[in-house]
């Protein structure tokens, strides 16, 4: 019940821009800490050698860990870098705490501008190759 | 108008450092993990991961090292992330302890297993 009081208030409080991006920031840090617990597990494995390795690949190689990759850890990584920038430049200069709206919008043009072009990239190769 | 009065100080300065580890680590990330995406993703692909390709790759001393950098960087990164939020949600002070217990667990022996591979790793 506590749990959805809190989304309750999550949702309802009007915090514009600065609360999307925090809540964001949050969901998406997160996501990243399970993958990298996954990676470096998986790097792990390589010291097992090329038969062990190789056969845990096809984990990776399947069609819903990729579409995962495109569409879940690679925005959510990126997103979470570029809003850390973000914050690291309102931390470091504080006179730019009063632009932060305008770096909010800076940050959402520059995500899709590297989103958009490398998503086409990642899945015209999970159609087009092999 | 009465001054509001001063913020007690804390007795340590942990947390000052951790923000600032998190904003120093961030910047050296944004170039390390940045390249990595770009890299093993845009140019690479998935599928041409293996165990040659990651082998070929720690051939050389420099790729060790810088992913020995990602390694250190990106997961003591995520693990004060994770105690942050921990810190934030988990309010009963036993179960704070616990979760917190088992992070710390996990973080290590994680490190411990992705340094030993990088260091004890021999190209066949």
């Amino acid at each position: 019940m506590a749990a959805i009081a809190h989304l309750f208030r999550a949702v309802t409080y009007r915090g514009h821009e600065g609360q999307i991006a925090w809540m964001l920031h949050r969901i998406t840090g997160i996501g990243v800490f399970f993958f990298l617990a996954l990676h470096i597990a998986d790097i792990f494995l390589m010291a097992f050698g090329p038969d062990v390795f190789n056969s845990l690949l096809f984990f990776y190689h399947k069609f819903l860990f990729k579409l995962a990759i495109v569409f879940g850890l690679y925005p959510g990584a990126l997103y979470h870098g570029l809003n850390g920038i973000r914050v690291v430049i309102i931390d470091f200069w504080p006179g730019m705490s009063r632009k932060q709206a305008l770096l909010w919008r800076i940050q959402i043009g520059l995500f899709a501008v590297a989103y958009i072009p490398s998503a086409i990239v990642m899945i015209s190769a999970m159609f087009f190759s092999h | 108008m009465q001054a509001s009065p001063a913020r007690p100080r804390p007795a340590s300065n942990l947390e000052l450092y951790s923000w600032f580890y998190m904003r120093i680590s961030a910047i050296i990330m944004i170039l390390l993990v940045g390249f990595h995406l770009f890299y093993m993703h845009i140019i690479l692909g998935v599928n041409a991961i293996d165990f040659d390709i990651i082998s070929g790759r720690w051939e050389s001393p420099f790729w060790r090292l810088y992913d020995l950098f990602m390694l250190l960087f990106a997961w003591l990164h995520c693990a004060n992330g994770v105690r942050l939020v921990l810190d934030d949600y988990v309010h009963h002070q036993g179960w704070r302890v616990i979760a917190k217990s088992m992070l710390y667990i996990v973080v290590f022996i994680l490190i411990v297993l992705g340094a030993y591979v990088i260091f004890t790793f021999k190209p066949a």
